[in-house]
């Protein structure tokens, strides 16, 4: 009994003590606004909270440093804490911040979520003026997409295309660079076909260490451009039709596209897996466990730099006029939440100009995403880095920049739709037409 | 202990060698995933990603921890022992007194009260969780720790089992002290306080264990990576753009051994006290 | 015997509602009441704070329209007639049920047969069987996710490996997924009631057995007949704690298959989630939630019932 009662005892007096350790540890968020170092005799200060979705090198907080210092050197008074946020859980951070009326004061993001989901529900400010004052390089393509109903809620900064990429020694020694056009990085879908083939074989007969040739990866969450683009590529059509009024997988051309997979998936020279999300077959290209990936970009490229061992080979997707449209990777920029205090909005807008159109601290940030900027005027950012060559055939992607359809309405729900399609065609060998058209039945229901 | 063993005579020397067997295969199963947790932390990436089983790391690497402390995982590591000690303080705290009341007093309310209680035991905190977070608004506390431990205080599980346990508390004990002139705070902790007190052991080491393996809250309640906890952390690591099992594993072994190393130097109290709470009630 | 007769006052409140107060004077109950609430107050700040008054707003959200914009008016019913519309729901249903009907039993069952196999071996034994059993439990229920996701894992995963079913994909697998749910779930569900059991059937009244033992029962007689009625109130906690623990699975769908795939390992937990940070339709989640919250008051006062009885 003895015993016990010490050692109680024990443990109620260290978690005492831990308790009393950190109690600076557990309120972080209270740091009082006004009395920061710097700003002396500043009569109010204004303090921003930025979201930052890990886009290209802005992955953690300390991305920002230099550009949110800077920033706050040429506006004393305000000052900005960046939160770093991901794809894998950002929507439920910000769904759980927006219903708790605790919104950021900027975003970080594409218009996908800035004019798709948050404007559409009211909770965007207008950002016109600073399109009036400084927009007008930006091209037609993105400006469009930057505004919902005649209205700008989203100040673009960079823009790239999503593409897919092929691990050059794997292709090489199993004889199926014959298929690619090095030249331009594409090729036709026949060849597309013919390589993953020739991978497959190559695999099977021990030539070559890789598993399975690729992976169409059908589990939810993020990276479903990859598989979008794949599909849609494939027949040369569109997933949301022309005038955007319905969802277009069920279209001859993309039913032909799915039946095309999914009979590579049959056949062995493609695999699916319900299981795996985008990073897990990304990670799986790094590994040589399959010689190509569906989701690739110069910031993919960075981030898995060190752990592969081969050249990954940055390439469009297949397409069957050998013309691919990719889809338009961002464009990302900024979007400012309506917190209902004019001097945080006013403050937030001089923080997305100065990022977006102060060319200094805009080249440092466009640099930081790895991709390229909006602004026609600014030229090529990337000519005296040192890593130009790795940059070319990100460059050369966005030559290849498609149609952006990621504000058609009822765009979140389809998204929960689009895996569990893909899912029943390709891992359970549901009817193509079949499958596609609930599809589209569904996602139309949300269209609006 | 011994003695006992006469006890089996009623069954088949087969039967024994059966369940021995059975039991040691299980007890392989349920080692194997710390086992694999611990072993592959020291794989480097070839030996995670090989393409048939390496049951031992062939060549021993500290990277994966290495790359795990380039991140706060020290930081992370005091935030969860941080939630989970003051959820358990606390919760030992207030269920004591009201288990004692709802076991020992008689009262108007008590019967619906109780009831009320047991229907919330089971309640997931995902129902509640969008009042919960607008809550935590309110009292400026969203994005803080105390947002994972005030809601743990408050699930009802904790007064039920100290109900249980006060009931067993002779009413003349009681009757006692009141006669001898103590007070309802004196009775309490002189009297009551002693004779509940291995339940209360058994209450902290519920609340400590299910507070650090209550990945929910803490994924709704915790955004900043100041504020994450290591289980969180893991979790986040294993991230949108990145399946490094190397890294995962380091941050799954830096999370487990600590509390399985506890476990292990007090497994007696510990079971002790588990057992305690469910044997009396 | 008095200790009998509190244990009888206490357990019947609603029966009489009188017979609590029997032999009270008046100012005595009112005492009793008043230091009773007092002692109440601490906890009940927290619980009537934390969980009673975000159950209420939450009744009161799934009457709404609600998206991220705010509650944009009033819905109804309209929450709840598509509830029962939604095959999602129905599917999250069955498989709730499913994981609570197969993991309660199972663990109840499995982890009672493990204790009487040890709860007479040597004590160093015994509590390394106890010790093995428990450590999923301690190692905490993300570690214990994230290392069944890599031995799971179709191309690098040791059971593939294992089995030679290179590339089979257990957890994107509509028949497989759920299974493994259920069984990573029993896994981190069954060490607490084996430590439970070992010490309920280590206090089970001796002299009662060898009694039996020598009026000639079977070891089957003398289990059901002696210990098991005196192992009912363990019974009772175990599958109060297991099924909590169902019903409150989260780290392993959200981080091995997020309701998939198909929907296959979608349960109405999960679902409410899913419904509130994916799709952002708060009043829908919350009417779900509801939903669950009743499904599990009626679950809970139905194992109270039947154990109460005996």
């Amino acid at each position: 009994m003895k015993k016990r009662i010490l050692a109680l005892l024990l443990a109620a007096s260290m978690s005492l003590g831990l308790a009393a350790c950190g109690g600076g540890g557990g309120g972080t968020t209270e740091t009082t606004p006004g009395g920061e170092t710097g700003s002396g005799g500043e009569t109010s200060s204004v303090e921003l909270s930025l979201w930052s979705f890990n886009i290209g090198g802005f992955t953690d907080a300390a991305a920002w440093d230099s550009i949110v210092a800077a920033f706050e050197e040429a506006n004393p008074g305000i000052k900005v804490t960046v939160t770093p946020i991901n794809y894998q859980d950002g929507d439920q951070k910000l769904t759980t911040a927006i219903s708790s009326n605790n919104a950021p004061d900027i975003i970080f993001e594409g218009p996908e979520r800035i004019v798709g989901n948050y404007a559409r529900e009211g909770l965007m400010v207008d950002l016109s003026d600073l399109w009036t004052a400084s927009g007008s390089d930006i091209s037609e393509g993105i400006s469009s997409v930057s505004q919902l109903d005649g209205t700008y809620y989203m100040y673009p900064l960079s823009v790239a295309a999503h593409c897919m990429a092929i691990n050059y020694e794997a292709f090489e020694a199993a004889g199926a660079l014959q298929y690619i056009d090095e030249e331009t990085r594409t090729w036709t879908t026949d060849n597309f076909v013919k390589a993953m083939e020739a991978i497959r074989d190559a695999s099977a007969n021990g030539t070559i260490n890789i598993t399975v040739p690729g992976i169409i990866y059908c589990g939810a969450q993020g990276g479903d451009q990859g598989t979008r683009a794949l599909v849609n590529n494939l027949y040369s059509d569109y997933y949301v039709t022309e005038d955007g009024s319905s969802y277009n997988a069920n279209s001859a051309n993309n039913v032909k596209a799915l039946t095309l997979l999914q009979e590579m998936v049959n056949n062995k020279s493609m695999s699916a897996n319900a299981s795996f999300a985008a990073s897990d077959e990304l990670q799986a290209f790094a590994n040589q466990t399959c010689a190509v990936t569906f989701c690739w970009n110069y910031s993919n490229y960075t981030q898995y730099a060190e752990q592969t061992q081969f050249t990954p080979f940055a390439m469009a997707f297949p397409s069957d006029d050998g013309e691919p449209e990719l889809e338009m990777a961002g464009p990302y920029g900024f979007g400012v939440f309506n917190n209902k205090d004019e001097a945080k909005i006013e403050a937030a807008k001089k923080f997305v100009d100065f990022v977006c159109n102060d060319q200094t601290a805009g080249t440092e940030a466009v640099k930081t995403t790895g991709f390229f900027p909006v602004h026609a005027d600014w030229g090529d950012v990337y000519a005296d880095a040192e890593d130009a060559e790795v940059r070319a055939p990100f460059a050369l992607m966005s030559d290849y920049l498609g149609r952006y359809y990621a504000l058609t309405g009822g765009w979140t729900e389809q998204r929960a739709l689009w895996w569990p399609m893909l899912q029943a065609i390709m891992t359970t060998g549901a009817d193509v037409q079949t499958a596609a058209d609930d599809f589209v039945t569904q996602a139309n229901a949300n269209i609006g | 202990m011994k003695a006992k063993t006469t006890d089996l005579s009623g069954t088949s020397t087969g039967y024994k060698v059966f369940a021995v067997v059975v039991l040691i295969l299980l007890a392989l199963f349920f080692l194997f995933p710390l086992y694999w947790i611990v072993t592959g932390s020291f794989k480097d990436a070839i030996e995670i990603n090989a393409k048939y089983p390496i049951w031992f790391p062939q060549n021993p690497t500290t990277d994966n921890y290495a790359r795990l402390f380039e991140h706060e995982a020290f930081r992370w590591l005091f935030n969860i022992v941080f939630i989970s000690a003051m959820a358990m303080i606390l919760t030992c705290l207030t269920a004591s007194f009201a288990g004692y009341a709802l076991g020992k007093k008689r009262f108007y309310g008590r019967g619906i009260l109780f009831t009320i209680i047991i229907c919330a035991m089971a309640l997931p905190k995902q129902v509640i969780v969008i009042p919960l977070l607008q809550e935590m608004t309110f009292f400026h506390l969203n994005n803080n720790l105390w947002a994972v431990i005030l809601p743990t205080v408050g699930w009802p599980f904790g007064v039920f089992l100290m109900k249980q346990f006060s009931e067993t508390i002779p009413n003349e004990i009681l009757e006692a002290a009141r006669v001898d002139g103590a007070g309802e705070l004196r009775t309490f902790f002189s009297v009551v306080f002693p004779m509940i007190k291995p339940g209360i052991g058994a209450l902290a080491i519920f609340t400590f264990v299910n507070t650090w393996n209550d990945y929910f809250l803490q994924l709704v309640m915790l955004t900043d990576e100041e504020i994450w906890t290591l289980p969180l952390a893991i979790a986040n690591l294993q991230g949108e753009m990145s399946s490094d099992f190397g890294l995962i594993m380091a941050g799954a072994a830096l999370a487990a051994i600590p509390i399985v190393v506890v476990f292990i130097a007090f497994q007696k109290y510990f079971t002790q006290g588990i057992a305690m709470g469910a044997v009396k009630g | 015997m008095a200790q009998n007769a509190v244990a009888t006052a206490g357990k019947k409140p609603k029966k009489e509602k009188r017979s609590q107060f029997s032999g009270m004077s008046k100012a005595l109950v009112r005492r009793e009441t008043i230091s009773a609430y007092l002692f109440l107050l601490p906890s009940l700040v927290f619980f009537v704070g934390f969980v009673v008054v975000p159950m209420f707003i939450c009744v009161f959200y799934s009457f709404m329209e609600y998206g991220l914009g705010g509650i944009k008016g009033f819905a109804g019913l309209d929450n709840y007639i598509k509830l029962f519309q939604d095959p999602i729901f129905h599917k999250g249903f069955l498989n709730t049920v499913l994981i609570v009907v197969i993991a309660v039993p199972c663990v109840t069952a499995f982890s009672l047969w493990v204790s009487s196999a040890i709860y007479k071996m040597h004590a160093f034994t015994r509590s390394f069987f106890r010790c093995v059993f428990y450590l999923p439990v301690v190692t905490g229920s993300v570690a214990i996710t994230v290392v069944w996701k890599w031995i799971l894992h179709p191309y690098n995963g040791i059971l593939n490996q294992l089995t030679g079913t290179a590339g089979f994909d257990w957890l994107g697998n509509q028949s497989t997924a759920i299974w493994f749910i259920i069984l990573i779930l029993f896994t981190t569900s069954i060490g607490q009631p084996i430590v439970l059991y070992v010490a309920a059937l280590g206090n089970v009244d001796q002299s009662l057995v060898e009694a039996a033992q020598v009026d000639g029962a079977t070891k089957l007689q003398v289990f059901w007949k002696i210990k098991w009625p005196q192992i009912m109130p363990t019974t009772l906690y175990v599958l109060v704690i297991t099924t909590i623990n169902s019903f409150q699975c989260f780290a392993l769908i959200q981080l091995l298959t997020k309701g998939g795939p198909m929907n296959a390992t979608m349960t109405i937990m999960y679902q409410v989630y899913d419904t509130a940070y994916r799709l952002n339709d708060l009043g829908y989640a919350n009417a779900i939630g509801v939903i669950l919250a009743i499904i599990i008051a009626i679950f809970s006062a139905i194992q109270f019932k039947v154990v109460k009885t005996d």
